[in-house]
């Protein structure tokens, strides 16, 4: 796998004017916009590599031109074809933009289309580095959700769960560190053409954290949710 | 195909707006009333006619239980949503309406979109009385929070009142691109609009590119049961309270008298924008005269909780465009009840600026609706709305918990694939059921639609079926399953939880006529044009045929003569006249029509007028 840049396979002939075409949203021959091929990802739609860091201006400039073009605003006198692939053509590209310009969605969407995304077996499982500070936390939240049933004293409690939520956004904010940390290594292994093993294993370290970062996550919303 | 307009379709006014071709500008259109502001009061007349607007407002007073208002508030809802709303509206619901409201005007029943394409049908009459031509597409405006079952109902009302709704387009991004061509704003903008029924608040940025403008809507939030008549109601309780302490007179939100004082309060509401005192009179059954002045403060402090609900919106609008209100460079106030000083200053406040007020509130939502129906129509060609649905749309999971798919505020149209297979063998359907909110749990948002994916038989985990769900431009759900086996693709026909099917549209669509009888003589007018129109074009071509030369001059002397006088009665709005020159016509080149024929097949069109052949 030499090339980084995967231009999806267009389809060889448009549905309008039956010519042979190279073009990636509109017929090089017709002009026509082209249906959505089977094989299409993100990154094509963009014309970008499968690279996870991207320039946002570049993508916002992109995304707005082909908006100019794919919107059905463009097609309400147009065949009834014509407005069914405009609907789906500027519908992905609107997925596709909200997928790219988060940073967390584009590396899932990656892994997906890579084959390496693999949720943990058990999301209710705690990783094993955290099991200890996890069980604390749900116990202090067991007692506040009895102390609120109750009419207890609240004031110490929330006092201890609001440290706790301290201590797990931090966790976040390193974990966030160490994803952009492995997102550059997937750059670094595209641009130098790693093999498939190189690939894998930074794959598998991106999957591993996103694992992680989604149970951290889950965490803090819960906590945040008993502290309102 | 006849023309296309803008329709504000609204809680309390409608009004229709169309782009002046010669000034670029959009404008609304008079009433026969002479306002642009059409009352969206719908009533029935004892001999079984509707009556629209300004005259039906009479008759609240005169005929409340053959009246109705505030329709809007019960477009796409289910019976059980709105027994609060029960206790402050005098609406009639029918009490066998099942998951679509039925309301009783007089002895008859309607559903709120049949009610609603009445409202609509009166501002067709309207626009095709001010072009003379037809008009049968429309852009319709409704509140950016309104959910998919509220957006269906306002399409089905369109389609009742014979109207090819060609796009529904969110109030507020509606009176941004009215400002946006009116001011030429750059930057981030926040609609704050606040009608008489529904509130919304909409964050946008507006981005010049080489191609033109471009307006995107990053967030939307809003409430479909906030606004004036809320209001309102703070006014009545307070007042039918002081009545009841005082002359022991208890006043039902039915009946006359309420409406009465609803009316007498909506008055002193408007001088309260304008004036700090205003002493209400109203006399009461007993003879006497209850009096009350009211404070602009007073006034102030009850109608506070109706300003604040507003604020937790447009936070969350905020927080959701991840910006900060000093971060928005624009506000515009949109909506008739922005004229109220507390809301003036409360938004000025929290966003520390003037905000904008240069359009009529009233006519701005109308104005911007026609000029998306002005690119709808001609193409995208300086200037592109891009739009965000309000809510999130989910799926039930396991346990009644609720799967976001696609997550509010995403930029529409927007879609989200999902896998499905099957847990036993020879399982032959899943059942899906989608809703709309933010909340985490299915029994807390809104239910859209329920449906059996059918799957033939085969040993569990085998089948493999992908279901799209897509939100079109509309904020319309639609929904596509594919089965991968095969890649055999059908679009699932889904019953919406709180919808018409299309045989009820077609039934009301039916209905509708017979009750448009009123607009006769309009209608007549447009036909007459439309076959002179024809007419003439057929004479033209039929002259132009080289065997015309078979006409003698006294003969064809006469048709030119005919085909002048025509052409002159079209000008008018005579459509008697119109007739009798079209006759005329007919009459004088049926020997023309005979050559033509002779030379064709003969026999088979003997006896055929001009136009037919």
């Amino acid at each position: 796998m030499a090339s980084p840049l995967p231009i999806t396979d267009s389809p060889l002939v448009c549905w309008s004017c039956h010519e042979r075409t190279i073009g990636t949203h509109f017929c090089s021959s017709c002009g026509k916009m082209l249906q959505v091929p089977e094989k299409s990802d993100y990154f094509a739609m963009f014309e970008i590599p499968r690279k996870l860091w991207i320039e946002m201006s570049a993508l916002e400039k992109k995304f707005l031109q082909l908006s100019w073009k794919l919107h059905p605003d463009n097609y309400v006198n147009a065949s009834a074809e014509e407005r069914e692939i405009s609907l789906k053509r500027s519908s992905e590209l609107n997925d596709a933009y909200r997928t790219l310009r988060e940073p967390v969605a584009r590396v899932e969407y990656l892994l997906a289309i890579e084959g390496a995304r693999v949720e943990g077996k058990n999301k209710q499982q705690a990783p094993p580095e955290l099991l200890e500070e996890v069980f604390e936390l749900n116990e202090s939240l067991d007692e506040l959700r009895e102390a609120k049933a109750s009419g207890g004293d609240l004031g110490s409690l929330k006092r201890r769960l609001t440290a706790a939520e301290k201590n797990f956004q931090e966790k976040l904010a390193k974990v966030d560190g160490e994803l952009q940390g492995a997102a550059k290594e997937w750059d670094a292994a595209v641009e130098a053409s790693a093999n498939e093993t190189a690939r894998k294993s930074v794959m598998a370290k991106l999957n591993e954290l996103l694992n992680r970062r989604s149970y951290i996550r889950n965490l803090v919303v819960n906590v945040q949710k008993e502290l309102l | 195909m006849g023309r296309t307009v803008g329709i504000d379709l609204g809680t309390t006014n409608s009004l229709v707006a169309y782009l002046d071709a010669t000034t670029g500008e959009p404008k609304c259109i008079l009433g026969p009333s002479g306002s642009t502001l059409c009352p969206s009061v719908v009533s029935l007349d004892a001999d079984g006619s509707i009556i629209v607007g300004e005259p039906a407002r009479r008759r609240l007073l005169t005929q409340p239980e053959r009246t109705i208002y505030s329709v809007k508030r019960l477009m796409g809802r289910g019976p059980a949503d709105v027994q609060a709303e029960l206790k402050l509206f005098p609406f009639r619901i029918d009490p066998a309406s099942k998951s679509v409201i039925r309301v009783q005007l007089g002895d008859k029943i309607f559903t709120p979109p049949e009610i609603s394409s009445f409202i609509l049908r009166e501002l067709k009459n309207w626009a095709e009385a001010y072009f003379g031509e037809t008009v049968d597409r429309a852009v319709i405006t409704v509140p950016a929070y309104f959910n998919d079952a509220q957006r269906q109902a306002t399409k089905d009302a369109g389609k009742i009142a014979g109207l090819d709704v060609l796009r529904l387009v969110n109030e507020p991004t509606a009176a941004a691109l009215a400002y946006g061509l009116h001011e030429k704003q750059r930057g981030t903008v926040a609609v704050y609009d606040l009608g008489g029924g529904t509130f919304d608040i909409s964050v946008l940025k507006l981005i010049s590119t080489s191609e033109g403008d471009i307006f995107q809507v990053l967030s939307t939030n809003g409430d479909t049961h906030l606004g004036g008549d809320d209001i309102d109601h703070l006014l009545q309780a307070f007042v039918h309270e002081e009545i009841l302490q005082h002359d022991q007179i208890d006043f039902s939100p039915h009946g006359e008298l309420a409406q009465e004082l609803r009316k007498e309060l909506i008055a002193v509401k408007h001088r309260l924008s304008e004036t700090d005192k205003v002493t209400l009179r109203f006399a009461l059954p007993n003879g006497k005269v209850f009096e009350h002045e009211f404070t602009r403060g007073v006034f102030e402090t009850l109608i506070r909780p109706v300003v604040d609900r507003t604020m937790g919106p447009v936070r969350q609008a905020l927080a959701d465009a991840q910006l900060s209100p000093k971060q928005i460079e624009e506000v515009v106030l949109v909506g008739g009840t922005t004229r109220t000083p507390l809301i003036r200053r409360t938004v000025q406040e929290f966003f520390d600026r003037k905000p904008h007020t240069e359009l009529n509130p009233d006519e701005v939502v109308a104005l911007g609706a026609a000029v998306q129906a002005n690119i709808l129509d001609r193409g995208v060609q300086n200037m592109l709305l891009l739009d965000v649905t309000p809510l999130s749309l989910g799926i039930e999971t396991y346990g009644g918990a609720v799967a976001k798919i696609i997550p509010r505020n995403s930029t529409i149209p927007a879609s989200a694939q999902e896998m499905y297979t099957t847990g036993v063998d020879n399982q032959t359907g899943i059942d899906i059921h989608v809703l709309q909110g933010e909340r985490e749990l299915a029994k807390d948002c809104r239910s859209l639609a329920r449906f059996n994916l059918r799957i033939p038989p085969a040993p569990a985990g085998l089948p493999r079926v992908e279901v799209k769900f897509l939100i079109d431009a509309n904020g319309i759900l639609q929904v596509a399953a594919k089965d991968l086996r095969n890649g055999e693709e059908h679009l699932i026909e889904v019953q919406p939880s709180y919808g018409l099917n299309d045989a009820d549209i077609e039934r009301m669509l039916e209905e509708s006529i017979e009750y448009a009888e009123q607009d006769f003589a309009e209608r007549q007018l447009i036909e007459a044009r439309t076959e002179a129109e024809s007419i003439l074009t057929a004479t033209a071509k039929a002259l132009s045929n080289p065997k015309a030369a078979g006409l003698s001059e006294p003969e064809r002397v006469k048709v030119e003569q005919t085909v002048a006088a025509l052409r002159e009665s079209v000008k008018g709005t005579d459509y008697k006249l119109i007739r009798k020159k079209i006759d005329e016509l007919n009459h004088a080149t049926e020997h023309l029509a005979e050559i033509l024929m002779n030379s064709a097949v003969q026999a088979a069109l003997e006896g055929k007028k001009l136009a037919e052949v």
